[in-house]
């Protein structure tokens, strides 16, 4: 029977072309909002690699306005141990714009061993930044005082650098820099990775700098680990305090917690668009697809009578239709899925193989739901023909 | 071989009700030719689908060899259908997306017959009717006489015992109808094969054994 019915359906190719067609747009649309939507998830059950409960993101500018090194650090040293004495705070860390879940990125490039690597981000951070934000250390250790004088820029990177760079090698120790700088990096540790633009996103390339005494000069942020009853009040008094002490700057408080909220919501706005889109277009599909069903068993209704006539059933005739319709969208899935296998082959986007296969193979399920879904029923409505009235009408 | 009692067939709509057939009663021996003739709209072909099992009878009963048909499932009336009964139209209702080997293929396809048997029979079918060189062909590159004999082959694939032919020369010239009443008339000599045809042409009908009349749903003669 499967013969038969490839048979059918390869001599009706020129009626069946844009239904296939419609069948294949659909396939590759659902791929794309599939892909998306796997590598977000894929993304979204990997660790965030921080604690963000609590934490709070200080942004200030114009604070001290002087060119002197020493009195910008003993006036931010100051100002660190005002908020260190409140006891509401636990940890504190000065650090560079970048911070979790903001929309500001610093990023640079390297070629290690020839490979270039692009889109590191870099991040300019204290000592307790760690504590701060709860990082976990997987190899080596966090920064220290020590560092100060290390021979080599200590840094630390995370674990997706390190995979990129050494492998499954361990990088501790090593140094690192574009081939021909003379000043390498020595790596004291990796991290876990963080998802800095929310859960939806990857960690991307981390590397992390110790400030140095000349930092102070262009950052403008202060992470605060502050306790669980740290409370609006409390908010409040830190402003004023932060006010008072640097007068000339305009001071906002954000909680990282709310910042990670409105991340995840503008990542989730092009999936969300896309699905809006796409559930149009398989409306549409699922429309046409259905007239068309409809519209052939009008035109058909001679064969589903002869066909009573000869031996089918009405379960056999419906089956038939619905069949038919099955294999219509297995050619047109056998099209889109040798384009949807090129996006693994060919890496693009630099996705793993695994969000596409998975994709694809829900892609595959969904069509094949949607064309079974719409051809029901008209299968249905062949199997209720009845034969002799059929017979008679052609 | 078809025996019916008492056939009576009404169509129902919710405003009016039009008697079809009325009181007929009929006995088909093994082997006979029988015509059915009557003037446009008596009930030909009403009878003609009740006797194939097409369409069911509003009173009455219908045996077919030992079976009495009244009780059958669809499943069941369908391969009663499809091992008893051979089907030949006006029309012809050939599949035109398909080849004349695939048409005429399509009973052994309710059948528990792997494609080298079904290509077999057809092959044979086809040969039997003079078509063995237009196997190959799709129906709309044949006459309207290669198609009745395409649809005659259709009708024998499956080896039945009765065949039910619904004026097989009816949108055929004399000549083309002559051919397809000398293959129907054969295969009953030759095969013992049971047929019963409907038709406006009386030099048809007298070729039968026996030639049925109708009037107004009613038998005749």
């Amino acid at each position: 029977m499967f013969k038969h019915l490839f048979k059918l359906i390869w001599n009706k190719k020129k009626q069946n072309f844009l239904l296939m067609s419609e069948i294949l747009i659909s396939f590759l649309v659902i791929f794309a909002v599939f892909t998306l939507m796997a590598y977000y998830y894929n993304n979204y059950k990997k660790p965030m690699g921080l604690d963000y409960e609590n934490v709070w993101v200080v942004n200030y500018n114009n604070a001290y306005a002087t060119k002197n090194t020493d009195s910008l650090n003993t006036y931010y040293e100051t100002m660190r141990q005002t908020l260190k004495a409140m006891p509401q705070v636990s940890e504190l860390s000065f650090c560079s714009d970048n911070t979790p879940f903001s929309q500001n990125t610093m990023q640079s490039g390297m070629t290690v061993k020839g490979k270039k690597i692009d889109h590191i981000n870099n991040f300019t951070i204290e000592d307790s930044y760690d504590k701060t934000l709860g990082l976990k250390i997987l190899e080596g250790r966090w920064f220290n005082k020590g560092d100060a004088v290390a021979k080599n820029k200590p840094i630390v990177i995370n674990d997706e650098l390190r995979e990129e760079i050494f492998g499954n090698e361990p990088a501790v120790g090593k140094l690192i820099g574009d081939d021909g700088d003379k000043n390498k990096m020595k790596i004291i540790g990796v991290i876990q990775g963080v998802k800095v633009k929310g859960d939806y996103l990857p960690a991307g390339f981390g590397q992390y700098s110790r400030a140095d005494t000349g930092s102070f000069h262009w950052f403008g942020k202060i992470m605060i680990k502050v306790t669980p009853d740290a409370d609006a009040a409390f908010e409040g008094h830190l402003y004023k305090t932060l006010a008072n002490y640097m007068k000339n700057s305009d001071i906002e408080i954000e909680h990282l917690t709310n910042k990670r909220i409105s991340t995840n919501y503008f990542a989730v706005v092009p999936i969300i668009v896309l699905t809006i889109v796409s559930c149009f277009l398989i409306i549409n599909v699922a429309l046409g697809l259905f007239g068309v069903l409809w519209y052939n068993i009008n035109k058909r209704r001679g064969e589903i009578g002869l066909r009573r006539a000869l031996g089918a059933t009405g379960k056999s005739v419906s089956g038939q239709l619905v069949s038919e319709s099955m294999l219509v969208a297995t050619l047109s899935l056998i099209v889109g899925t040798f384009f949807a296998v090129q996006f693994p082959l060919l890496n693009v986007f630099s996705l793993q193989a695994g969000i596409y296969i998975t994709a694809i193979i829900l892609a595959v399920i969904f069509i094949y739901l949607l064309v079974l879904v719409c051809s029901l029923y008209p299968g249905k409505q062949a199997a209720a023909i009845y034969p002799a009235v059929a017979l008679h009408e052609e | 071989m078809i025996q019916l009692q008492n056939i009576e067939k009404v169509y129902r709509t919710s405003t009016v009700e039009t008697l079809a057939l009325s009181s007929i009663s009929l006995d088909i021996a093994k082997g006979e030719f029988l015509s059915i003739m009557g003037p446009s709209g008596c009930g030909k072909s009403t009878l003609l689908n009740i006797m194939g099992l097409l369409d069911a009878p509003s009173k009455g009963q219908i045996k077919i060899g030992d079976q009495k048909t009244e009780n059958l499932s669809d499943k069941q009336l369908a391969n009663f259908r499809n091992q008893k009964l051979g089907f030949i139209f006006q029309s012809y209702h050939l599949i035109n997306d398909l080849q004349v080997l695939d048409n005429v293929e399509l009973p052994l396809l309710y059948r528990n017959s792997t494609a080298k048997e079904r290509k077999a029979l057809a092959s044979e079918a086809l040969a039997k009717v003079g078509l063995a060189n237009r196997m190959k062909h799709f129906p709309n590159q044949l006459s309207g006489g290669q198609k009745q004999r395409v649809a005659i082959a259709r009708a024998i694939v499956g080896r039945p015992e009765i065949i039910l032919a619904d004026e097989p020369t009816g949108n055929l010239d004399s000549a083309m109808g002559n051919e397809i009443m000398d293959i129907l008339m054969q295969l009953n000599q030759n095969d013992g094969t049971t047929i019963v045809m409907v038709t406006h042409d009386e030099n048809m009908a007298h070729k039968t054994h026996r030639l049925v009349r109708l009037f107004d749903g009613s038998q005749v003669q």
